[in-house]
């Protein structure tokens, strides 16, 4: 079976590719485009203009951003874009009112079309009638870029649902909309409505769902958490969910958020391991070397791989964020990691397989030894990180002696806060008399 | 005048026994408006009875004595006959008229206070303190004043004496407050760190009402000792401190507060541009001193801390990481911290090198052997008191019918028992 | 004032009571209203405090002696300017302090003793906080010519590198008593036998 087939078999559009698109090369960014679909596509094409220092592919993103949303009806988007391209790409990318002027004037008659349709439904009070009416105004609402009254109107068929299929549909509607509004606590609480509904769900609602969780989780920096979502997400998603997330995204945040959490038998078992997060994987091959790396303890190499990724992956949406700190994570385990196993480890040796040199070392082991997460001391004349065993004997009688004695004081200072509290007491049952 | 003879004969004639004395303890107390209103006149009186064997009615005519304005050629006389029966009366008589040997000790503080010589004052009431007290866990109202004039003559060490003692029992809420202050300024003169911050966190987390300015200014200086001490300081106070103190403390030490936050990071510069920037205020608190070590301090708690991270260093890197000129320097600051015994370290001037040692305690000496009994034996008689007060209030019947009229729901039994753990 | 009990312990050399001694005086004096100041000997009482190492209480004494007395009586300063060199660890300057004034018969056995101390003290000192150091740096840490001082390490057995004119110090073993009063094991062994029924 090949994985990759796997993946693609529901997403037609997406063609073999030889090389993969997140990569440690310069980002394609029309490739990369190709991934998503709607306003993901756009949000992360003027993302990419607004983050990357490099004119040509500024140019490209918003020239891509201006198809996209001109196949739309969001003209406040669209005037956006045509401002941030500021004529740079030729007057076939320049200000368009005519389609502003038309697509405006069409949205006001489809929104009192929709206005009185609904008005009819709700004096008739057909349920069905009334949930599709509002969601209707959702559509209509999201597709001009209203996200608020979209998410309202989403929210509010709520109260008109039959089925669960209807819930999920409101939730998975809700959900699009609260990511694309950056409030992921309300992503957070669909996700679990729709995982409560009583009807089990299918494969790729359920992939759906863990993604967007996923999601939540790394935006509110529980990475842990965040990498237990896309590590449990199935095979399932293929690209069905590209108006949120790819599944090259799942591979890389799942990756990345896994690597900075996780320990080592975690590592092995729920993300090497793991079967099903293996075919994301495969679609990021690099992501895929660097955790085999880290695991392997081929330190050098993972952080290469690393520092490669890294631009591309500041340019992500919702990775910007948190590039740096996951980085720092990451690279603070593998050095937990490579001085576990040893009663002493070389300082040169250790600064060649970090890529640092002995002083900049040193300085990271400070900090992680003053922090506790590495036991051991720093021979800085001859170089040398030295494992510290403490004396349990001795540790134990120092630790007694300094509980006595905080014992000791705490109860003096005691019974003179109850004398105190007597005195006074005394002194108001003398006044009562 | 024929009655002031007749009181003196009292006097005289019922200062042997027990009953005598209780009985002329109340002829005193009878006579007490008529010596205040001829005080002018008692000073004949007073060569008549002797401070040592009349000592209840001594203090009766010195009290009444004294007890008018007294300019400061006045004070120069009076201060030597106060002094004088200071030393040599007796213990168990004065103890019957607690009040009126505190006044005229006070006096005798202020006197001393007066014609500017508060050494005079310090033996006289060192012993006052001794005689008032019943147990030396009784803290007197005189301790505080006894260590006013051990700051005022600086004399810092005969202060110790006194704070050694295990205080329990306390007159009079003020008193601790004026003894643990007095005391905490005294052991930061002694460099005793450790027993200063316990005193001034006596005072700071004592019941209180409202908030009073003994109680700011010791969380001020508990706040640089802690700094100096241990490097670090904790905004939080503990729960069981007043709600007044949590409350108000911190907005009346805001400068302190901040200090404290500059420190935490650990920059010298930072901390030194803070102190500069903040200097009044330091200087009209009178702390500056304080704050001086405080910064100086620093160093050492950088260099501490350098200690758990490395088994060797070079002088040049710890001058640079603890922000010291040269590694001279930093070569004398690691050999203060040696000598005081605060790191345990070797320095290599041949390398330039530092190696930074263990503890060498192996709690194997008989030295630790006794220290540790001790301590227990120390813990060991707290946890009894401890224990004795806990069932002493839950005898207290004012105390149940409290307990009991706001948890209702339980019998009177469940009151019976003494808790086995105590909430510290 | 009696000066009796002070005479009597700086004729017996008995150096570590001095303190205690004058403190006592003092008060005593001062509380009989004794205008003892311009008597008093505040250069043997400055010195009775650096010898027993409270600088602290040689610092408070310094600031309460009245400025009459410190401008009239050098030996008060020169004690202090001892005083002060260890207040600021100014090792080597606590030296020169000792050698630099002309002490007055009763001091003089005093300071002498309190040197003698003093350059033990370093010399422990040095041998504890170093495990090199150069032949002048200890010199001055002793308070002797380099010469001596290299010959005053080498008979405590340490090592000269006559190139370099490093020493290397070699670390005492310091004998501690062992003997302890079975009583106290028995009670510790009481409370262990407590604690685990």
């Amino acid at each position: 079976m090949e994985p990759e087939d796997e993946i693609y078999e529901n997403g037609g559009e997406q063609p073999a590719r030889s090389k993969p698109i997140i990569s440690g090369e310069q980002l394609d960014v029309e490739a990369y485009a190709s991934l998503y679909k709607d306003r993901t596509k756009v949000a992360r094409l003027l993302f990419i203009a607004d983050h990357c220092n490099n004119e040509a592919m500024q140019l490209e993103a918003l020239r891509m951003a201006y198809d996209e949303i001109k196949r739309g009806e969001n003209t406040l988007l669209f005037r956006e874009v045509v401002e941030k391209i500021g004529g740079r790409l030729g007057d076939k990318y320049g200000m368009d009112s005519a389609w502003c002027e038309t697509v405006d004037r069409r949205a006001e008659q489809k929104k009192e079309r929709l206005e009185s349709e609904l008005n009819s439904y709700r004096t008739n009070l057909i349920k069905e009638s009334i949930r599709m009416g509002y969601n209707d105004f959702g559509d209509f609402h999201y597709a001009h870029g209203a996200l608020g009254d979209a998410f309202k109107s989403y929210v509010r068929t709520r109260d008109y649902c039959t089925t669960s299929k209807h819930i999920i549909s409101m939730c998975m509607n809700a959900i699009l909309v609260s990511i694309e509004m950056g409030q992921f606590t309300h992503v957070t609480s669909y996700v679990s409505k729709a995982e409560q509904t009583p009807e089990a769900l299918d494969q790729i609602t359920i992939a759906k769902l863990r993604c967007a969780a996923g999601l939540a989780h790394l935006e509110t920096k529980k990475y842990k958490l965040a990498a237990r979502k896309f590590l449990e997400t199935g095979p399932e998603l293929g690209s069905h969910y590209n108006e949120v997330i790819a599944p090259q995204d799942v591979a890389t945040y799942g990756g990345l958020c896994a690597l900075a959490s996780f320990d080592r038998t975690e590592l092995k078992n729920k993300v090497i391991d793991n079967v099903n997060f293996r075919n994301f994987l495969e679609l990021v091959p690099e992501v895929r070397e660097l955790i085999n790396d880290f695991y392997s303890s081929h330190y050098a190499s993972c952080l290469e791989y690393l520092g490669n990724l890294k631009p591309n992956l500041l340019l992500d949406i919702h990775l910007h964020d948190h590039v740096e700190t996951l980085y720092d994570q990451i690279r603070h385990k593998a050095l937990i990691q490579y001085t576990h196993p040893f009663v002493s480890v070389d300082l040169h040796m250790m600064a060649n397989a970090f890529k640092t040199s002995v002083a900049g070392l040193e300085k990271e082991l400070e900090a992680l030894i003053t922090d506790n997460q590495i036991q051991a001391r720093i021979d800085s004349h001859n170089k040398i990180l030295y494992a510290r065993h403490a004396d349990q004997r001795n540790a134990t009688f120092q630790r007694v002696l300094q509980t006595g004695g905080e014992f000791d004081q705490d109860v003096r200072s005691m019974l003179l806060r109850a004398n105190l509290i007597k005195y006074d007491h005394n002194l108001r049952a003398l006044r009562k008399l | 005048m024929g009655s002031m003879e007749n009181l003196v004969t009292q006097i005289q004639g019922l200062s042997g026994s027990v009953e005598d004395i209780a009985h002329l303890h109340n002829i005193l107390k009878l006579a007490d408006e008529a010596l205040h209103s001829e005080s002018s006149m008692l000073s004949a009186v007073l060569d008549q009875v002797d401070p040592a064997r009349h000592s209840l009615g001594y203090l009766y005519i010195l009290e009444a004595f004294t007890s008018g304005p007294v300019s400061k050629e006045q004070a120069l006389t009076l201060v030597p006959i106060l002094a004088r029966f200071i030393n040599f009366c007796d213990a168990q008589q004065i103890r019957l008229a607690p009040d009126k040997f505190v006044s005229v000790c006070k006096r005798f503080k202020d006197h001393v206070l007066l014609i500017e010589s508060p050494l005079r004052g310090v033996s006289p009431m060192r012993t006052a303190v001794r005689k008032l007290q019943t147990t030396f866990e009784h803290l007197t109202t005189l301790h505080p004043e006894f260590l006013l004039l051990c700051l005022l003559s600086k004399s810092y060490k005969i202060g110790l004496s006194v704070l050694e003692d295990d205080i329990f029992d306390i007159d009079q809420p003020r008193d601790l407050f004026l003894y643990c202050y007095y005391g905490g300024m005294i052991c930061i003169g002694q460099k005793r760190f450790r027993k200063a911050l316990e005193l001034l966190h006596n005072v700071v987390t004592a019941p209180m009402n409202i908030i009073n300015a003994i109680a700011v200014e010791a969380y001020k200086k508990y706040i640089l000792v802690s700094l100096i001490h241990y490097g670090q300081f904790s905004t939080s106070l503990p729960k069981y401190a007043s709600s007044a103190a949590q409350r108000n403390l911190k907005n009346f030490c805001q400068p302190y507060i901040e200090l404290a936050t500059t420190y935490s990071s650990g920059k010298i510069a930072e901390l030194e541009t803070y102190v500069q920037t903040n200097r009044e205020k330091f200087d009209n608190d009178k702390n500056l001193g304080l704050v001086k070590q405080v910064v100086s301090s620093m160093y050492k708690h950088n260099i501490q801390r350098l200690t758990q991270t490395y088994l060797t260093l070079s002088l040049q890197d710890i001058a640079s990481t603890v922000q010291l000129g040269s590694p001279k320097e930093a070569e004398m600051h690691v050999l203060q911290m040696i000598q005081d015994g605060e790191i345990f370290a070797t320095i290599n001037q041949k390398d330039g090198m530092v190696r930074f040692l263990e503890d060498p305690e192996q709690y194997k000496t008989c030295e630790m052997i006794e220290h540790i009994d001790s301590s227990i034996r120390r813990i060991m008689t707290l946890s009894r008191k401890l224990n004795a007060m806990d069932e002493l209030m839950s005898y207290d019947p004012l105390y149940l019918t409290k307990v009991g009229r706001e948890r209702q729901r339980f019998d009177f039994d469940d009151f019976d028992t003494v808790p086995q753990k105590f909430p510290i | 004032m009696d000066f009796g009990d002070l005479k009597e312990a700086l004729a017996s050399q008995s150096y570590a009571q001095i303190a205690d001694i004058c403190d006592h005086l003092m008060l005593q004096v001062a509380a009989e209203g004794v205008a003892f100041q311009e008597e008093w000997p505040y250069a043997i009482h400055l010195l009775g405090h650096i010898y027993a190492d409270d600088i602290n209480s040689a610092r408070f004494l310094w600031k309460s002696i009245p400025s009459s007395v410190k401008e009239n009586q050098p030996e008060v300063v020169a004690a202090w300017t001892i005083g002060q060199h260890l207040w600021t660890r100014d090792y080597a300057a606590v030296h020169e302090a000792i050698r630099g004034f002309d002490w007055s018969q009763e001091a003089r056995g005093l300071v002498a003793s309190f040197a003698e101390q003093y350059t033990k003290r370093m010399f422990r000192l040095l041998s504890s906080a170093y495990s090199t150091i150069s032949v002048q740096d200890a010199a001055l840490f002793l308070g002797m010519s380099e010469d001596d001082a290299a010959n005053y390490v080498l008979r405590q057995g340490w090592d000269v590198d006559p190139a370099s004119r490093m020493l290397t110090v070699k670390q005492q073993q310091a004998v501690t008593d062992q003997k302890l009063d079975p009583s106290k094991l028995q009670r510790l062994t009481e409370y262990v036998f407590q604690l685990e029924h």
